[in-house]
């Protein structure tokens, strides 16, 4: 009762989730469209009172009291300024952004009602309140100057109304387009028009006419407000649908009374409301979509995994009966369907992989609001510019980014790009660009964060680090220009309140790192001063499958990621050589550390290893070599969790069934380098240079 | 293969009248352990195991049990019981322990023994200094027939094996 209880708020809130995400996407498009002096799209406005509306509807349903409040308010906002009766304006805007901030966190909240919220949801609502009440300026009612005729404008909606008020207001000529409809499919042939009109015109309504038609169809009149010469708007449609004629704008007021009985009641409802069909368009889409617990595509990898195990013993089976003449013609059928088995198999997993992809843009939407915000903030102007936002990642990646890529942004921000005067004292534009971007690159995905703001001043990074202690003044007089930038990634590099005399940045950067090697990825920094930084992250694209090197050490198998792996090379002992107590090879004239994994591992060396390997693995700009037993083989492997009893050991990312109940330890290779590089006996000076 | 809801105890529910806990009396090193029946969700022949370098000795690695991950302890290391040199795997039992399932690794299976309440020797009502995982102490009929009864330590799995590392 309790779980069911849960599951469905789980889904409530998950949806509100999903609402308030789409709100802020779209609030973020209106202000764009605002600061560019643009009259907003009039469907955008639409979508964000949907969103509200959806919302206002859910939440009075799960007991979410507050967030029903405070979209109720902003309903009624939202539908004045798409009535036409608000001006889109800075301070309707700031509320409407803050309603975002509001939403996440009373959705956060363990108790949904809980009155100490009530004084600040009041308030926020009396704010509300207070703007819906400063009217938009009226600059004279144009549309009696038009031949609609009143029978038509007293069957319109508020918003039909409104809708065609603006499109006078901004210059648009009206059409009345005389088309007929079978009956039968009329649904969708309007739909088809609409879609064909889209570009060129906009749609005011449709009323059936009182002439045209018989039994099996209709004439409609579609009324529309367009920019396209008549001329040209003749040309497309007149064939197709029917007579196009301009609606002149008229000297004289038209003096006939509305006459509401000219339209035969009934015949409205055949005709499709804009604001119903729309909201029409929307459920169908929910329908055709389900909301899937992701462990339960976990589920389902797993099934996969079993079925690759089953079929390897039925092919076990099979070879076991190999030889024996009487079966060869069956023998050979058999190896036919296992060949189409697998296929199938290996269809399957790559459908489920797809299904745990979701595009970046869940993510990037987020920043967007940030970016206003911190710039804001800051009194910076700052662009946000996103490409990829299409690129698509596992949608546990997805979740594990958000924080670190905030860091980043906000960091970006914060500290990278310059305020106006010092931009325009330096010539630069005054305008500061953020760029987000993502594309795939192989089997990883890259996402980068480029300001074009002051960049980091590597000596005074090192200067940092060293008073702080990270490293000692002589150790740091070795370091090359990266070193000092990689300084920022170290723990306890930088705490909040030396931000602000700090020309680079780096809160939290430590934490960002970790975050990012977590999930299998790297991440690195350029910068040039006066020119900017760029972060770049580079992640695997799915958690859940990654291709592995299967190798031996101490008898046993391990796997370790290929995304890692840069080569392997045969090893010889008489190759070692010893710096300060690290073992170290040469490679093509660069010096290599590296680390056997046996002893590393505690393990017992394992004698006549007649050839051993040299697993040459890079990790941003740092290189290890693992020294290895002998090479197996390479595999797609899933990797599952060691549980918690066993998440307290180092170095292992999990485990992986090789099938015939053979399990293979995962290497958690950041981990591993972590561990090598900041074992204390070497000093950043030691460490391999890129 | 989360936790059950209800927590498998050894405690029986103090309205109920004739209760009697289903015990899995398993032995490790000379001695014979109780675990809750409850907790108990399978009992396995030894798989192949994998071992996880770094882990501590109480570890003896992983196996794979229908696609899951199972981290398996070695019950004599882990009650430090001495005497004992480490033999071939008895069996494996799978525990439900809060959030995971863990393997318990035993020297063998001895029987399911139905212990009424008054049967069981609470730790609480001794004196002895016991540790906190001992619920208590009960008497089972013997399998050998030297003797006619047998002692079996009550263990209480969360405490045992929750919180492991």
């Amino acid at each position: 009762m309790s779980d069911l209880r849960d599951n469905v708020q789980q889904e409530f809130l998950a949806e509100a989730q999903e609402l308030v995400e789409a709100l802020s996407r779209d609030l973020l498009l209106l202000d764009e469209a605002h600061q560019r002096a643009e009259r907003p799209d009039a469907s955008l406005i639409n979508e964000i009172f949907r969103s509200v509306h959806t919302l206002k509807g859910i939440a009075g349903m799960f007991g979410y009291k507050h967030v029903g409040a405070i979209a109720h308010a902003l309903e009624d906002l939202l539908d004045d300024l798409r009535l036409g009766r608000l001006d889109i304006g800075d301070p309707l805007l700031d509320v409407l952004f803050d309603s975002v901030e509001r939403f996440q966190r009373l959705l956060s909240l363990e108790d949904p009602q809980s009155p100490e919220e009530t004084p600040e949801v009041d308030a926020y609502v009396a704010i509300v309140r207070s703007i819906g009440n400063q009217p938009a300026s009226d600059d004279g009612d144009p549309l009696h100057r038009y031949a609609i005729g009143s029978a038509v404008l007293s069957v319109l909606t508020e918003y039909e109304e409104h809708r065609l008020r603006a499109c006078i207001r901004e210059g648009m000529q009206l059409y009345r387009l005389r088309a007929t409809f079978d009956l039968t499919a009329i649904d969708d042939s309007i739909e088809a028009l609409r879609d064909v009109i889209r570009d060129d015109a906009e749609i005011i309504t449709y009323l059936p006419s009182l002439e045209g038609g018989n039994d099996e169809s209709i004439e409609l009149v579609v009324l529309l407000a367009s920019r396209v010469p008549e001329s040209e708007l003749k040309a497309h449609f007149e064939g197709q649908y029917g007579a196009v004629e301009a609606i002149e704008e008229q000297t004289h007021l038209p003096t006939i009374p509305p006459q509401l009985t000219s339209i035969p009641p009934g015949t409205q409802s055949l005709l499709p409301q804009p604001e119903e069909e729309s909201g029409q368009a929307s459920l169908r889409s929910v329908a055709n979509s389900v909301r899937v617990d992701i462990r339960k595509l976990d589920d389902l990898m797993n099934v996969v995994g079993e079925l690759a195990l089953v079929r390897t013993a039925v092919g076990r089976a099979i070879s076991g009966l190999d030889g024996d003449p009487k079966y060869k013609h069956s023998l050979r059928e058999l190896d036919r369907l296992g060949r189409g088995f697998e296929r199938q198999l290996a269809e399957l997993r790559t459908r489920i992989l797809d299904v745990r992809m979701v595009p970046l843009g869940q993510v990037f939407s987020k920043f967007a609001r940030i970016v206003r915000q911190a710039a804001r903030e800051h009194d910076k102007q700052v662009r946000l510019v996103v490409t990829g936002a299409n690129t698509e990642v596992d949608k546990l990646i997805v979740e594990e980014l958000a924080d670190p890529l905030m860091h980043l942004v906000r960091n970006a921000i914060d500290h990278g790009i310059e305020s106006v005067e010092t931009r325009m004292r330096l010539a630069k534009p005054s305008e500061g660009t953020l760029a987000l971007n993502a594309y795939h690159k192989g089997r990883n995905v890259v996402i980068e964060v480029e300001d074009d703001g002051g960049g980091m001043h590597a000596q005074k990074l090192r200067e940092t680090a060293v008073s702080r202690g990270l490293l000692t003044a002589e150790a740091s007089h070795d370091l090359t220009r990266q070193e000092m930038l990689n300084l920022v990634f170290l723990p306890g590099f930088s705490t909040n309140e030396s931000v602000t005399d700090l020309s680079g940045r780096g809160v939290g950067m430590d934490v960002v790192k970790t975050n990012i090697l977590r999930m299998g990825g790297v991440v690195s920094i350029a910068s040039e001063q006066g020119i900017g930084t760029k972060i770049t992250v580079t992640l695997p694209i799915t958690l859940a499958i990654i291709r592995a090197l299967i190798v031996k050490v101490g008898g046993r198998l391990f796997a370790l990621p290929i995304s890692a792996i840069r080569e392997a090379v045969p090893f010889s002992q008489q190759d070692v050589r010893t710096i300060q107590g690290r073992k170290v090879i040469t490679m093509r004239g660069e010096t290599l550390p590296i680390c056997d994994l046996t002893p590393w591992f505690g393990l017992r060396e394992v004698e006549h290893q007649a050839s051993r390997f040299v697993i040459v693995c890079e990790m941003g700009n740092r290189e290890l070599g693992f020294v290895v037993d002998d090479l197996v083989g390479q595999e797609d492997v899933i990797t599952k969790s060691l549980g918690q009893t066993l998440s307290s050991v180092r170095g292992f990312a999990g485990a992986t069934d090789l099938g015939n109940q053979r399990l293979a330890l995962v290497l958690d290779t950041p981990a591993l380098f972590s561990e090598y590089f900041s074992s204390s006996e070497v000093q950043p000076s030691m460490e391999a240079r890129a | 293969m989360t936790a059950g809801a209800q927590r498998a105890t050894l405690v029986p529910d103090p309205g109920s009248q004739d209760a009697t806990i289903p015990v899995l009396a398993v032995a490790a090193g000379t001695e014979l352990y109780g675990f809750p029946l409850s907790a108990v969700r399978e009992i396995l022949m030894p798989p192949p195991l994998t071992e996880v370098p770094r882990a501590a000795n109480h570890f003896l690695g992983v196996i794979a049990v229908r696609g899951e991950i199972v981290t398996v302890v070695d019950l004599s290391e882990l009650l430090r019981l001495e005497d004992r040199d480490r033999q071939p795997l008895g069996r494996v039992i799978l525990v439900d322990v809060a959030e995971e399932l863990i393997g318990v690794a035993v020297d063998r299976v001895v029987q399911v023994a139905q212990l009424q309440s008054d049967q069981i020797e609470y730790a609480s009502a001794m004196s002895a200094d016991l540790s906190e995982y001992v619920v208590g102490v009960a008497r089972i009929p013997s399998e050998s027939v030297a003797t006619s009864e047998e002692m079996v330590i009550l263990i209480d799995p969360r405490a045992l094996l929750g919180g492991l590392t």
